[in-house]
């Protein structure tokens, strides 16, 4: 087991080599020269400028500036964000909890509403209620989350006053200190009253944008997988012993049908992360994909840079964690 | 391969007196499994309906997709109160007639889809099959490549892209094919190596074929079906990705009558204007739905080892 993790990190080097030298020549690419971007329009004497392309090491050979980029990273100096003047590290680390909250919330809601309706369905099937999951999945699949949000902004949060339009907790009524980022947490931290149920309402909208598409596939994937297992011999005479059939679904069926709806949760990361860039947009949601995006507004290539590195990596620690999962909670696949 | 070896047993099973009823012919095998399944029907009646709407959207849309009628500045669609019946699904925040723009929007996503796809397709067979039928090199750099691609999640790598490129319509094609490349790639590598195994891949090298044409007309038919299915599910998750680089203004640009673009400055009109909001967000889901329908019962006609469920 711990062999096989080893040789799965030892996997990914050369993928965050190939990351750091896409990330390096991607930011050159761009058209502009960055320490003119940085000194603005008004312009500044010559000497100035050659002293800042000196700290930023655009005057040394491109060889060297990307051997200076890989050490950097090695150092986990991700680089410095030209609007903010922060370190990226420091500011993806601050708005990261926010991307990890929505992340789960939409995840956990996937899996709760998506297993269960998936397991009926395959229970059930052919039915009406089967055919009518179905084909909502398709839909749910197919939707352009972005829309789906602002159609859920208009009427629930507008026109019927239900939730929040966006952001993570109303800015007028709570007040505390960020202790873990975590707005679930600190609220209940803080001892505010409501601060709790201010934050859980703000989390609805943003949290079934993000998890619908997860939710389709997950009911997709347990119905076919369901039904699959119940052909299975075991079912069968777990039915023929007189079981009820809560304990064969639920229990002796389920538990394997699982194996694969879990394979499918893993692979999602890396959908969420992407999911999570347009939620954050919508919703005004102060996470690492807005984030993104308003670097590339503000022309920050630097935070740029870093955030894509940083995300791609946790994808890939994730992904790598999923893999080892998978050994654990079912035992027929043998890590050697 | 399987019909083939089939075909002898059946002969002898049913003799040489029912020679009359015809094995039926690939595409009608196809077809008839396609239209046995209700919702890949319907998505293949709705896509049709969009598909025309693009190729004549000239003669079709009533108006221009940019001119801008100033005094008719959000006009409601013609049922709501304020409707007026020269603008069925009423005007934009410029004026422009929204039916029109929508209409011109199948085209541009359509174009915007179809483009990802004949790209990817044609560079991840080229790309696919050099990986598979070369040294362990070229192989080992093809695939390193593309796992590194996946593995940054594609909207992100896209959005990089296209920061780096500049946002237009052209470059969301590009940045939306280099995320989905390596799909195309791995599934061309992966069947490609099952069926180089294969004994009449063996016989056909024997018998002294090119590399070529072992690569492209020998070896290439045999792993189309799996292809083609991702193709097919490839436009509408394209359609998808490029309208969601237009809701981030990354996409192509306004007054580009985009579906996605139409969203991105939609959000001052929820309050006030929700058809602005609603129809082109409709039309996405609808084209994207209707290619996701076909896409399956292309699936369970193509390939039959997966089996409906």
């Amino acid at each position: 087991m711990l062999l096989y993790l080893f040789k799965r990190l030892a996997l990914t080097v050369p993928t965050f080599v190939a990351l750091m030298f896409l990330t390096f020549v991607a930011i050159r690419l761009v058209p502009g020269d960055p320490v003119e971007v940085r000194t603005g329009e008004r312009g500044i004497s010559p000497e100035r400028l050659a002293q800042f392309r000196h700290d930023l090491g655009l005057d040394q050979p491109v060889w060297k500036q990307f051997g200076d980029y890989v050490w950097a990273l090695l150092h986990g100096d991700f680089g410095t964000s030209v609007v903010t003047n922060e370190k990226i590290l420091t500011e993806f680390a601050t708005l990261f909890p926010a991307t990890v909250e929505l992340s789960l919330c939409a995840m956990l809601f996937a899996v709760l509403s998506g297993v269960p309706a998936g397991t009926f369905a395959a229970v059930k099937r052919g039915s009406w209620y089967d055919q009518t999951l179905m084909a909502l999945s398709v839909a749910g699949f197919s939707m352009p989350i972005f829309w789906w949000g602002l159609l859920l902004i208009m009427q629930v949060a507008v026109k019927w006053g239900l939730t929040p339009v966006g952001g993570r907790i109303d800015p007028i009524k709570f007040y505390f200190e960020a202790k873990t980022g975590f707005m679930l947490i600190d609220s209940v931290l803080s001892g505010q009253v409501g601060a709790f149920k201010d934050a859980v309402r703000h989390l609805i909208l943003p949290t079934i944008v993000l998890g619908t598409v997860p939710l389709a596939i997950i009911a997709r994937m347990t119905r076919s997988s369901m039904l699959e297992v119940l052909s299975e011999d075991y079912v069968r005479t777990a039915r023929a012993k007189g079981l009820s059939p809560m304990r064969v679904f639920g229990l002796h069926a389920l538990r394997n049908a699982l194996i694969p709806v879990i394979t499918v949760i893993g692979l999602s990361v890396g959908g969420l992360m992407a999911g999570a860039v347009l939620t954050e947009t919508i919703f005004s949601w102060p996470g690492v994909g807005k984030w993104l995006i308003e670097a590339i507004g503000r022309r920050d290539y630097p935070a740029l840079q870093g955030g894509v590195m940083l995300v791609s990596a946790i994808v890939i620690f994730v992904n790598v964690a999923v893999d080892m999962l998978y050994g654990i909670i079912n035992p027929r696949i043998r890590h050697g | 391969m399987d019909s083939g070896v089939m075909k002898p047993a059946a002969d002898v099973a049913v003799g040489g007196g029912a020679a009359a009823i015809k094995p039926p012919t690939g595409l009608r095998v196809i077809w008839s499994s396609f239209s046995e399944n209700k919702g890949a029907v319907i998505g293949l009646v709705l896509l049709s309906v969009i598909v025309m709407m693009a190729l004549f959207a000239n003669v079709i849309a009533p108006y221009s997709p940019l001119e801008q009628y100033r005094d008719f500045v959000k006009v409601p669609p013609m049922w709501e109160a304020g409707g007026l019946r020269r603008f069925p699904l009423g005007t934009d925040g410029l004026g422009r007639d929204m039916l029109s723009r929508l209409i011109h929007g199948a085209r541009v996503s359509l174009f915007i889809g179809l483009m990802v796809m004949a790209v990817s397709f044609v560079c991840g067979v080229v790309l696919g099959l050099v990986s598979a039928f070369s040294n362990s090199l070229v192989d080992t750099v093809i695939s390193r490549v593309m796992d590194l691609l996946m593995s940054v999640p594609g909207l992100v790598l896209a959005i990089l892209i296209v920061a780096v490129l500049g946002p237009s319509q052209t470059n969301t094609i590009v940045a939306v094919t280099v995320v989905f490349l390596p799909r195309y790639v791995r599934l061309v590598r992966a069947s490609a190596l099952a069926e180089l195994g294969k004994d009449y891949v063996t016989s056909a090298r024997v018998i002294g074929v090119s590399t070529l044409y072992l690569m492209f007309v020998t070896v290439l038919p045999n792993c189309l079906a799996p292809l083609i299915v991702q193709s097919a599910l490839g436009v509408s998750e394209a359609i998808l990705e490029a309208a969601a680089l237009g809701f981030l203004g990354l996409g192509a640009q306004p007054p580009t009558p985009e579906w996605g673009t139409m969203l991105a400055d939609a959000r001052e009109f929820i309050r006030s204007n929700p058809w602005i909001v609603t129809l082109p967000g409709l039309a996405i889901l609808v084209t994207v739905v209707s290619i996701n329908l076909v896409g399956d019962g292309l699936r369970d006609a193509l390939d039959p080892k997966m089996q409906r469920s």
